[in-house]
């Protein structure tokens, strides 16, 4: 059931009760949590925090608290698959679900006392209604009874009785096939695309708003995650920054400023030096094309325009020249709508407390999804959670630091897994989509065996090609990637991408098709993610699941 | 003492605050407090003050004499004068680490303010050296020092007490062999 005042329906029953909270590992997820953690801890609500992997995982965490627990919170986990079923709960647990993941499972939404969904309703959900899903079974089973039970009565009377009975029988049944199939086709389109709704984040901050306890360390949680709902975004910074604006009453340094500026689309250029940061960011190395010699000649040539000395860029960033750093955007932004970067400058929030700190949102995301994903050290994901929620706060400014060098050498092996993929031909067009499989000797595949990394570059991979082909009809495929997940246990991570399109409305069907060819060739998967189009495969399963994949989508 | 005691002591002083939720009064061990009403400023004591700030329920309003004219004149007082000025609070070096950690949003101009203590507080615990220095080596019994906060006092009680008992040790060693060696200048 649809929550519609989150502050009565949500808060106001937890506040005096325990709580678990199990939280999916993904940057959304974290700063949603670190936004409901600050509001517990206004209102010393007992909590306990629980990261979750996969299904398994939640399935486990619950199993475990569900004794000691009335009430549980889902971040970003749950919304799309039946939870009562998964989980078998008791009659008194209830479930306040906070999930981007879309479409909603039908049962998670007219289940109307255990599970309590905080999505905003308009959010363009499509849920098909309840009659053409659900239907009373009492209305045959009661004219069945009449039948059987129909008293002795005068022969004729009953033949003509029983015919006609016979006749709406069949014609019950009839319509029931119809309504059944209706049904399905009804729930395959419901079911048929992946996609995510308005951020868990934003959905919590706006319970912080809502009880007045927003604060900009929140707004900057939720601006962190990038979403796409900039305009609500900027009223709400200006609001806090309204309360500033007295020229007399200036603010302490130490006070975070949150301000809403263009800046380049070039990441962590600021703590890293600019040489590096144009090289390694997906935008301006797929339109320089920079895994071609061509490339390099290109990226010089860009540079030397610009007036800036190879010396200075490849310095880090804080240590430039004053002098070049000053007017640094702007003769970028000119050079780069020379050599066809029109996008370059974006619209940005960026955070700035004490005298050196300065931080733009795409820095923290950054370095909170490489240490969510931390494959250094061999830890528990549920470590590498809380090390990635300490990032966020103000007061551990080591950690993010440490993330950023962290984001710095993924983005450097996305960098040249990239490059090598596109000069070895590894992408094939297998009909219906493209396929890049990872060997097990390439470098860096170790970071790739994790979801949010190897997403990250299966899409920068997907635009690369998109530059680098001449192919029209590629240019608009899908593409599914490989790389080896354990080892040991031999499975490979598979996971599919929607095409380079203009539209933000990126829908995925790979999850169902992934299903489906599991089924049929009966391979050995793991469906275990919240994501649907992220599954484990066994290795030696991988040709036949290709094939059927490719039977299924042609 | 340890410092961290005396800042316990300093969080009884009463500061004002603008609640933003409403409560009856409450009858405490150590006093009435409230009642809280949206809006309205209220008088609580300053661990209050910070709970309630950290768990966003209130506005503190700064303490009257945290203001940038009133420091700096104080400052320029203690400058000029040899002996201890009057100060604006006694507890004032504590109060303002306090309320400049948890709440500097809520006090404007909070840099310059933590300046300006700064100053105060270094004038006075150089003045504070010397006159411990002068009282060593004038070797007086007693000395009296008007307007010194518990803070001050804190910095230098243990080590003055410990060298003042040194110092009685080695001078009541030397009486009865005095013709040993003189008493060395401190």
């Amino acid at each position: 059931m649809f929550i519609t005042d989150i502050r009565k329906e949500f808060y106001d029953v937890v506040v005096n009760q325990r709580v678990a909270l199990l939280v999916s590992l993904d940057i959304d997820a974290l700063c949603a949590c670190k936004i409901l953690q600050a509001l517990f801890h206004c209102d010393q609500v007992q909590y306990t925090l629980v990261p979750v992997t996969g299904w398994q995982d939640l399935g486990t965490a619950f199993l475990e608290h569900k004794e000691q627990f009335r009430y549980f919170v889902l971040i970003n986990c749950g919304a799309n698959v039946d939870l009562l079923e998964t989980l078998q709960p008791e009659e008194d647990s209830i479930f306040f679900i906070c999930d981007t993941h879309r479409p909603v499972d039908v049962v998670n939404v007219y289940n109307d006392t255990q599970v309590k969904l905080m999505i905003k309703q308009d959010d363009d959900l499509g849920v098909p209604s309840y009659d053409d899903i659900f239907r009373d079974e009492e209305e045959e089973s009661g004219d069945s009874g009449n039948e059987s039970d129909g008293d002795p009565e005068p022969s004729g009377k009953r033949r003509r009785y029983e015919e006609g009975a016979v006749e709406r029988r069949i014609e019950r049944q009839r319509a029931k096939r119809e309504w059944e199939a209706r049904r399905r086709e009804i729930l395959f389109d419901y079911e048929q695309y992946e996609y995510h709704g308005t951020s868990a984040a934003m959905m919590i901050f706006e319970l912080a708003w809502v009880l007045t306890k927003d604060t900009k360390d929140m707004l900057w949680s939720v601006i962190m995650k990038y979403v796409t709902d900039i305009a609500t975004l900027q009223r709400h910074v200006s609001r806090h920054n309204h309360r500033n604006e007295d020229e007399e009453n200036s603010l302490s340094i130490d006070c975070m400023r949150i301000s809403f500026e263009y800046d380049l689309r070039l990441a962590l250029y600021q703590h890293w030096s600019l040489y590096e940061s144009i090289c390694n960011s997906s935008y301006s190395s797929c339109h320089f094309k920079l895994w071609s010699m061509h490339g390099q000649k290109k990226l010089q040539e860009f540079l030397a325009d610009m007036g800036l000395p190879l010396k200075q860029v490849k310095q880090k960033f804080n240590s430039m020249d004053m002098s070049i750093k000053e007017n640094l955007r702007e003769v970028i932004e000119e050079s780069s709508n020379k050599y066809g970067m029109k996008d370059i400058r974006i619209q940005t929030f960026g955070v700035h407390f004490g005298f050196n700190n300065r931080f733009l949102a795409s820095d923290v995301v950054h370095a909170a999804a490489a240490l969510l994903e931390n494959t250094e050290k061999d830890e528990s994901p549920g470590d590498n959670f809380i090390k990635a929620l300490d990032c966020l706060s103000r007061s551990n400014l080591e950690r993010l630091h440490g993330g950023i060098a962290l984001a710095k050498k993924k983005l450097m092996a996305i960098q040249q897994t990239v490059a090598s993929c596109i000069c070895t031909n590894l992408i094939l067009s297998q009909g219906p989509f493209l396929y890049c499989y990872l060997l097990e000797g390439t470098p860096d595949v170790k970071l790739f065996s994790k979801p949010m990394a190897l997403t990250l570059l299966c899409k920068y991979l997907l635009k690369a090609f998109v530059c680098s082909t001449r192919n029209k009809r590629c240019k608009l495929l899908p593409l599914i990637m490989a790389a080896p997940m354990d080892v040991e246990k031999g499975t490979v991570l598979v996971l599919g991408i929607p095409p380079e399109s203009d539209t933000s409305d990126k829908k995925n069907f790979f999850g169902r098709a992934f299903e489906k060819a599991a089924e049929s060739t009966s391979s050995r998967t793991l469906h275990d993610h919240f994501d649907t189009s992220i599954i484990e495969l066994k290795m030696e399963d991988r040709t036949k699941f290709l094939d059927a994949l490719i039977t299924l989508l042609s | 003492m340890d410092p961290s005691e005396v800042e316990f002591l300093a969080e009884k002083e009463v500061v004002k605050i603008i609640p933003n939720f409403s409560l009856d009064k409450i009858y405490l061990i150590g006093g009435d407090l409230g009642p809280f009403n949206p809006g309205m400023p209220v008088e609580v004591p300053v661990w209050l003050a910070l709970n309630l700030k950290q768990r966003q329920k209130c506005r503190i309003v700064q303490p009257e004499w945290m203001d940038v004219d009133k420091l700096e004149e104080i400052r320029d007082l203690e400058r000029k004068e040899e002996t201890f000025t009057p100060v604006p609070s006694p507890y004032y070096m504590e109060l303002t680490k306090l309320l400049l950690n948890h709440a500097s949003d809520n006090i404007p101009k909070a840099d310059e303010i933590r300046t300006l203590v700064k100053d105060i507080w270094d004038t006075r615990i150089a003045k504070l050296r010397l006159s411990a220095d002068s009282f060593i080596s004038q070797q007086e019994a007693h000395a009296k020092l008007d307007n010194l906060t518990l803070m001050e006092i804190n910095t230098t009680r243990s080590f003055l007490l410990n060298s003042l008992n040194c110092m009685y040790k080695l001078r009541s060693n030397l009486q009865p062999g005095s013709s040993r060696g003189k008493s060395q200048d401190y």
